[in-house]
């Protein structure tokens, strides 16, 4: 895909990822805890797990509308690359890192920190590039502004907001 | 010290690659679908991890609290959205528009728990998210 699409986000978008956000620190807490209980690959593999049976659950009381869906989607961007089943490798990785950085002395902090810096990097090159069969992106000023405001925001919450300083 | 700031870089980066690649699946499919496979190869992946490193799961699972297993069902929303955002809004927008949400939660849910806050700083860096997410609706 080489066009330049000038995705706009709408107010829709914007609640959906902030809330995906707010699931994403009430996953993750979950998960720390599992992992108290029973270590990192357990947790991981719990979540792995549950979540496959999740998906089967939902899948299969929305099917219909979903296969239609998927075939729409398929005529129109035709078979999905192999490749593209591999992204659950990459969350069973992503666990075994975050766990080993965690338990060094970046702690929580600095492991988030460093983490949030490597998915803007990656996410700039990914629209900059169209990496990965998704459209490329032009990025402006404007893009600069909320990286810098929202980079900015986040370190000052995890490295001196969390925790009594 | 480096090997874990590499691991810390790296667990950033895959968080993207991950979400790039299920967003391609879900572009051929639906973004539930591609959930489904990212958690069942991931499942597959950590299993055979976890047999041949032997005994991963704990002998008194029992005895755990039941809501530990609610994260697993979270993570197939989380990533089912992800790819419906990534193919709608690009890649940096998905992952700021995320972020603010983690950050924005997680000091409110700090908060009620009574976990310590520094006020100041946390403020401080909502105000600053917040300035940021206007920014990602403004019209070229």
């Amino acid at each position: 895909m080489t066009s330049s699409t000038p995705q706009r986000t709408n107010p829709l978008h914007l609640v959906a990822a902030f809330g995906s956000g707010c699931l994403l620190t009430l996953a993750i807490f979950i998960n720390g805890e599992a992992g108290r209980y029973g270590g990192a690959l357990f947790s991981s593999w719990i979540a792995h797990t549950v979540g496959t049976v999740v998906a089967v659950i939902l899948l299969a009381l929305i099917w219909r509308r979903q296969r239609a869906e998927a075939q729409t989607a398929t005529v129109t961007y035709g078979q999905p690359p192999l490749w593209s089943y591999l992204g659950g490798v990459c969350g069973a990785v992503t666990v075994m890192l975050t766990s080993t950085a965690v338990n060094s002395p970046l702690a929580l902090a600095g492991t988030l920190a460093l983490g949030l810096a490597g998915q803007v990097v990656l996410s700039l090159a990914a629209d900059f590039w169209g990496l990965l069969g998704l459209p490329r992106r032009r990025l402006d000023l404007r893009d600069a502004g909320a990286v810098i405001l929202i980079a900015a925001g986040s370190l000052l919450i995890i490295l001196f907001g969390l925790g009594a300083a | 010290m480096i090997l874990p700031i590499v691991a810390a870089f790296a667990a950033g980066l895959l968080v993207i690659l991950s979400r790039q690649v299920n967003g391609r699946l879900s572009l051929s499919t639906t973004p539930m679908i591609s959930s489904f496979w990212n958690h069942i190869i991931g499942a597959v992946v950590l299993t055979v991890l976890g047999l041949a490193l032997g005994n991963f799961i704990p002998a008194d699972i029992a005895t755990f609290p039941w809501w530990i297993y609610l994260g697993g069902a979270i993570g197939v929303v989380f990533v089912a959205s992800g790819s419906w955002l990534i193919t709608r809004i690009g890649a940096v927008n998905s992952t700021l528009l995320v972020i603010s949400g983690q950050m924005v939660s997680g000091v409110i849910f700090d908060l009620v728990r009574g976990a310590p806050v520094t006020v100041w700083a946390s403020a401080l860096g909502v105000l600053l998210i917040i300035a940021g997410m206007a920014l990602t609706q403004r019209s070229r």
